[in-house]
């Protein structure tokens, strides 16, 4: 199920765009947290007291803003790129040009490739986390040393993250398996995913385009539900076994297809 | 027991493009030739022979093990030359190489330097920069090198220079004197015409003809050409050889009082008898070559008919 020879390959075929997306999350990151200052809520807070805007306003917390920024934007739309161009090189590029002839021409198992192209999909999203994630503590520790931060509520909603990063790259992934071109792989393994984003944007736009969040994976990952203190382990657990079902039915499709090489 | 066999495979991909019951067998140390025009079915057949491509009917077996259910098995002791060269690019020849021998276990790479030396490769530049004769050679190296018993060369020599196809025919006769077995196909019959024992010519996806080379260049009978001087004796010839049923016509023609006759070995002196009577300007022997024999079956004129001169 896992050959290290392919593995190292992968590593260092992709290493150049996993370097450039970790380095832009981390980035706008540490920029999003260092920009916040406590002051401009509680000024404002103080501006539209007994309005009906206050409501609003009183649940803005540090984390608040970061789930509304960072969690929302850029930490979604960043690791999105890096998982369409990366699933689609990782199996039906390889096969859409030929070279994956040359792998499955040793003695290593369609498993093993198929495998291992998984194993190097779900941990590179996972390093990309990790570090975004002690990027972000560092930041926390230095530009917002005053604000009380809940430290938990940050990590799950890092956890979130990467749960929702790893359904999402189930899905481009099982495209990548399916089909040999790579222009259907990125048709289905891209256009899915993008439409997600879009359909979670839609429906936080205006109350009337709420219906659109049923459309769309990532609305499991709810960063207010996990702020709030309301149930998010049932939509982590969904994110879960939506990912584990794709993975392992892309990962069959592969070893039992019809390869053109 | 055939190290390479193919029972009935069929694989219809539609469009009547695809393999239609194909059956052959492939004895240890020989060296198959497997011909044809391009788009006639030979890379489905081998897709199939290395496992990629489960077949709708019929089986392919490699020293008995079952092509789909034991790929990886057989991939242990077989070297594959893919028609179609699409190298990982971002890597150098040299890592390529060494990757290659570490996903086949190799330690020992005797071999793959004497390959690399034999067809003078630079594998220290990059492949995707590489020039196309260049990755034509690696991919040899690559499929050569661990030593397997078993070879599937797809179109082995296209894109190589004169000087490297002989190195090449010269690589597959050492091969064979070490009792290796080798399927090679391709649409160029001079590549396959130097160095098969065994043949066979698929077109559409069927195959229509598999022979043995040297038993066709030994055939008893032989194909002659001649012209007459005068037109009378020409058309008097025309009108004797219809009566005649040991001579076989190839071609009369008019515009140049041309023959072209086959002739039975054992008929050779009734025909010499007969062809005494008339004033020829010219009298030569057609030679048989299998570029011929195969060039029939393509659906083109056939050469034997005066495309030789």
């Amino acid at each position: 199920m896992f050959n290290k020879t392919i593995f190292k390959q992968t590593v260092k075929e992709n290493l150049k765009l996993w370097l450039i997306i970790t380095l832009l999350m981390s980035v706008f990151c540490a920029l999003l947290i260092a920009v916040f200052e406590p002051e401009t809520i509680s000024n404002l807070s103080d501006i539209i007291k007994g309005t009906p805007l206050e409501n609003i306003l009183e649940q803005e917390t540090f984390l608040g803003m970061i789930a509304k920024t960072f969690y929302s934007i850029h930490g979604v739309i960043l690791p999105l790129i890096f998982i369409i161009i990366t699933a689609n090189s990782l199996i039906a590029s390889q096969v859409d040009r030929g070279s994956m002839a040359y792998l499955l021409s040793t003695p290593i198992k369609r498993s093993a490739v198929v495998g291992t192209q998984a194993a190097y999909l779900i941990t590179s999203i996972l390093v990309m986390v990790i570090i975004v994630t002690i990027i972000g503590l560092f930041s926390i520790h230095i530009f917002q040393g005053d604000t009380a931060v809940n430290i938990t509520d940050y990590l799950l909603l890092n956890v979130g993250l990467f749960l929702l990063m790893f359904a999402i790259s189930s899905v481009s992934f099982l495209f990548s398996c399916t089909f040999n071109l790579s222009k259907n792989s990125l048709a289905l393994g891209a256009g899915i995913p993008l439409a997600f984003f879009l359909f979670k944007l839609m429906a936080q736009v205006d109350d009337s385009l709420e219906g659109f969040k049923y459309l769309s994976l990532n609305s499991l990952y709810d960063t207010n539900a996990i702020l709030d203190g309301g149930s998010y382990l049932a939509q982590f657990t969904a994110l879960t076994i939506v990912g584990i079902v794709l993975y392992v039915t892309g990962m069959r499709i592969f070893t039992e297809k019809d390869l053109p090489l | 027991m055939a190290v390479i066999q193919i029972e009935h495979l069929t694989k219809d991909y539609g469009h009547h493009r695809g393999v239609f019951d194909i059956s052959f067998n492939i004895e240890k140390g020989e060296v198959y030739g497997f011909l044809g025009p391009n788009g006639a079915g030979k890379t489905t057949t081998i897709r199939h022979i290395m496992g990629f491509s489960r077949p709708q009917k019929g089986h392919t077996f490699v020293n008995g093990l079952n092509s789909w259910k034991n790929a990886s098995e057989i991939q242990k002791n077989l070297g594959y030359l893919p028609g179609e060269i699409a190298l990982p690019e971002l890597l150098t020849g040299m890592q390529f190489i060494n990757m290659m021998a570490e996903l086949r276990g190799m330690r020992d790479m005797t071999y793959t330097n004497y390959l690399i030396k034999k067809f003078e490769l630079d594998p220290s530049g990059n492949l995707k920069r590489m020039p196309l004769g260049m990755k034509r050679k690696l991919a040899i190296v690559i499929a050569f090198m661990n030593d397997p018993d078993v070879l599937v060369l797809d179109e082995p020599t296209s894109g190589l220079d004169p000087i490297m196809q002989n190195i090449f025919i010269e690589l597959i006769q050492e091969e064979k004197e070490k009792g290796k077995t080798i399927l090679l196909s391709s649409h160029i019959f001079n590549e396959v015409d130097a160095t098969c024992d065994k043949m066979s010519i698929i077109k559409d996806g069927r195959l229509i003809s598999t022979f043995v080379p040297d038993e066709l260049r030994s055939s008893a009978s032989k194909t002659f050409k001649f012209e007459f001087n005068i037109k009378e004796q020409f058309e008097r010839f025309c009108s004797e050889v219809a009566s005649q049923r040991k001579l076989e016509v190839i071609a009369l023609k008019r515009d140049k009082n041309q023959a072209v006759i086959s002739v039975d070995d054992a008929d050779i002196n009734s025909f010499i008898h007969l062809i005494a009577d008339y004033d020829l300007k010219f009298f030569s022997e057609v030679k048989f070559t299998l570029e011929d024999y195969f060039m029939k079956f393509y659906g083109h004129n056939s050469s034997r008919g005066g495309g030789t001169e």
